[in-house]
């Protein structure tokens, strides 16, 4: 939890006021939209469009500033002379996303830091520059949220620039950013706040194992019939980690016609066979339990190696929809039995 | 149930002891709402995981193509009916040798709360041709109606198709999830992942989606069994069933035929016979 640079009561209908008032000056607008049955970000030009009840979105936050394909250049070759090469322009207008839950807020950090490592992400780092999120504590988990486990819990506000608790009639705002800060300039009728206004409790997401335990476990357990244990069920298909608010990998593909085309970068995934297949027919990921422990471990142990933070925010999407019924909360807990038993005995 | 779970735990334990098998793949109750999947019985003491549920809509087959598990070594495998007809397609396609499997059939009246759409139009409750059977004769008869979502399909315009299926298709995030889990797609190297050349673009592009779920729905021609996973997998609530649903409704009317119903048919497209085959063709 931060502490916010402001805080702010608004009254009911302060959201439906500021979306239209964004929409009129011409501001995109994304919110949460049911349709068929799934929820996911879409423009919006009014707060009525926002679906009612939602735990979370279908496709993670991560796809607004990382989009599952994308154009990073183009060429051609007009006939007989050489080939020209265009740059792309990140599509990056100024977006205003309403109602993003606090694990996949806290994911952007972990997409921060990667797309910021070594190369400063252009196309990433344009649109975050122009993307303000306004957060919302989630009122209702479900069975499958861990963030309480993992990361802040359902009433977490880093990440957001303004972060949202509801009240019995209004909301109670936190500004958190400059970012924040120029947002609530749209926002009529706010009052500072007093300092007692009452939040409505925030989902019950109670922690689940000790998360503290796991990195330990997995320093000394590379090699571990574990590993095959818990992954001969694993299909390795892409659904648990192209639908990851913090998975980040990609790939780079060209599509061309005869005479031109563009370079396109891809949603890309550690538990497909082909992810690491060398040129020469090597892999040196050669089966699914390598695949399997390669994407835990690059979530609590060489996450937490390289940046001081775990990628992992407890979002529950890869259990959401994994169709073999994987479960990342019991392979967790699971380790940290396995922990506990190793230390119990040393 | 629990007398069927009971005796598949006993029956587990005895091929593990004799060593009979190597493994025993079933269903099992994981987690914290025992949803059933997958349980790999490798030690006698594992038939403890072992299950059977009304719940156990999974189609197993598919982990017999696994290098990670085919590794484990002679397999014995729960199959209801229609997952027994994968079965025969794998071992018509010489993927499996009849020899080299166990074969643990259940008998099933139906599976999924509600019933899954492919239980009321099924006449395999019985598997056959298993080297055991679990559970009673079922006798239930199919309900009519199997294609209906497909005629319906079939009355729209081809505007109104295309509008439908750019939609859904649009969606697709290309996460193989349908792949991966289809027993019947166990191409070593998937043609989209071919790239020299490039036959099918691999981004996520309407474009790029067509023509791989147009493709995979034309390798399953006179293949798929219906099992239904592919559909029931996506994560973007994709009904791709229904492109494999058309091309069996197809099959059915053209050849005659329906996939795995004995594992020495001739499935249409991977048979050439000159006596069945009069046609010239381009030959
Ligand atoms: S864990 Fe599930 S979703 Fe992830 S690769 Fe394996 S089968 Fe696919
Ligand atoms: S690993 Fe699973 S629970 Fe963790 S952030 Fe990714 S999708 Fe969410
Ligand atoms: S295409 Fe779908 S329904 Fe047909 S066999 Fe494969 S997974 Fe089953
Ligand atoms: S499972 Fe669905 S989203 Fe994934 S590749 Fe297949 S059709 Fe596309």
């Amino acid at each position: 939890m931060k502490e916010p640079e402001q805080k702010l009561v608004v009254p009911n209908g302060w959201l439906e006021a500021l979306v239209r008032k964004l929409r009129v000056q011409g501001t995109r607008v994304l919110a949460p939209v049911e349709r068929d049955g799934a929820v996911d970000f879409r423009e919006i030009n009014s707060a009525d469009e926002m679906a009612a009840n939602y735990v979370n979105t279908r496709v993670p936050l991560k796809e607004i500033l990382f989009p599952r394909t994308e154009t990073i250049l183009e060429f051609d070759q007009p006939s007989g002379g050489d080939v020209v090469f265009s740059g792309v322009e990140a599509n990056a207008a100024p977006t205003i996303v309403i109602g993003a839950r606090p694990c996949d807020l806290s994911a952007i950090g972990v997409l921060d830091t990667v797309f910021n490592w070594d190369y400063h992400d252009t196309f990433y780092g344009q649109r975050r520059a122009n993307t303000t999120f306004v957060g919302v504590a989630c009122r209702e988990a479900d069975g499958n949220c861990f963030c309480g486990s993992v990361a802040g819990g359902a009433g977490e506000n880093e990440g957001s620039d303004v972060f949202v608790r509801p009240t019995a009639d209004g909301a109670l705002l936190e500004i958190m950013t400059e970012r924040g800060k120029k947002l609530a300039q749209s926002i009529d009728d706010a009052a500072p706040a007093a300092g007692k206004e009452e939040p409505l409790p925030v989902a019950a997401t109670e922690e689940r194992f000790d998360v503290e335990k796991i990195k330990g476990w997995l320093d000394d357990h590379f090699d571990d019939d574990f590993w095959l244990d818990v992954s001969l069920k694993c299909l390795g298909c892409g659904a648990c980690s192209y639908l990851c608010p913090t998975c980040h990998c990609f790939d780079i593909v060209d599509e061309s016609d005869w005479r031109g085309g563009e370079r396109r970068r891809n949603w890309d995934c550690c538990s497909f066979a082909l992810f690491t297949l060398h040129t020469s027919g090597h892999n040196p990921r050669p089966d699914q339990q390598s695949r399997c422990r390669n994407r835990l471990m690059h979530k609590f142990k060489y996450f937490v190696e390289r940046f001081g933070r775990r990628a992992c925010v407890g979002c529950g999407r890869c259990i959401r929809v994994c169709g073999a019924g994987q479960n990342i909360v019991n392979v967790l807990i699971d380790i940290t039995r396995a922990e506990a038993a190793t230390s119990g005995s040393a | 149930m629990q007398e069927l779970t009971a005796q598949l735990r006993e029956k587990a334990k005895e091929l593990l002891d004799a060593k009979t098998v190597d493994l025993v793949i079933g269903y099992g109750p994981t987690g914290d709402n025992g949803e059933m999947t997958a349980v790999f019985a490798r030690k006698p003491e594992d038939v403890e995981k072992l299950g059977l549920n009304g719940q156990c809509f999974r189609n197993l087959a598919v982990y017999l193509n696994k290098p990670e598990v085919r590794k484990q070594g002679k397999p014995a495998i729960v199959v209801k009916g229609c997952d027994r007809r994968a079965l025969n397609v794998l071992i018509r396609e010489r993927r499996l040798a009849r020899e080299d499997l166990h074969i643990i059939g259940v008998n099933c009246d139906g599976v999924g709360e509600p019933l899954m759409g492919k239980c009321k139009f099924c006449s395999v409750h019985n598997p056959e041709e298993c080297d055991d059977v679990l559970g009673d004769q079922i006798e239930m008869p199919a309900e009519d109606g199997q294609f209906d979502d497909v005629g319906e399909m079939e009355q729209l315009s081809g505007d109104e198709r295309w509008k439908f299926w750019s939609e859904k298709l649009g969606e697709c995030i290309r996460c193989y999830a349908c792949r991966q889990v289809c027993p019947m797609c166990y191409c070593k190297r998937c043609v989209v992942e071919k790239n020299i050349p490039q036959w099918v673009e691999t981004s996520p592009h309407l474009r790029g989606n067509l023509s791989w779920n147009v493709i995979r729905a034309f390798h399953l021609t006179g293949r798929c069994i219906g099992c239904g996973e592919c559909e029931r997998v996506c994560p973007m609530a994709i009904p791709i069933g229904l492109i494999n649903k058309k091309l069996t409704k197809l099959v059915k009317e053209e050849f005659q035929f329906a996939a795995g119903m004995t594992d020495d048919e001739k499935g249409p497209f991977s048979t050439f016979d000159l006596d069945i085959d009069t046609d010239k063709g381009i030959l």
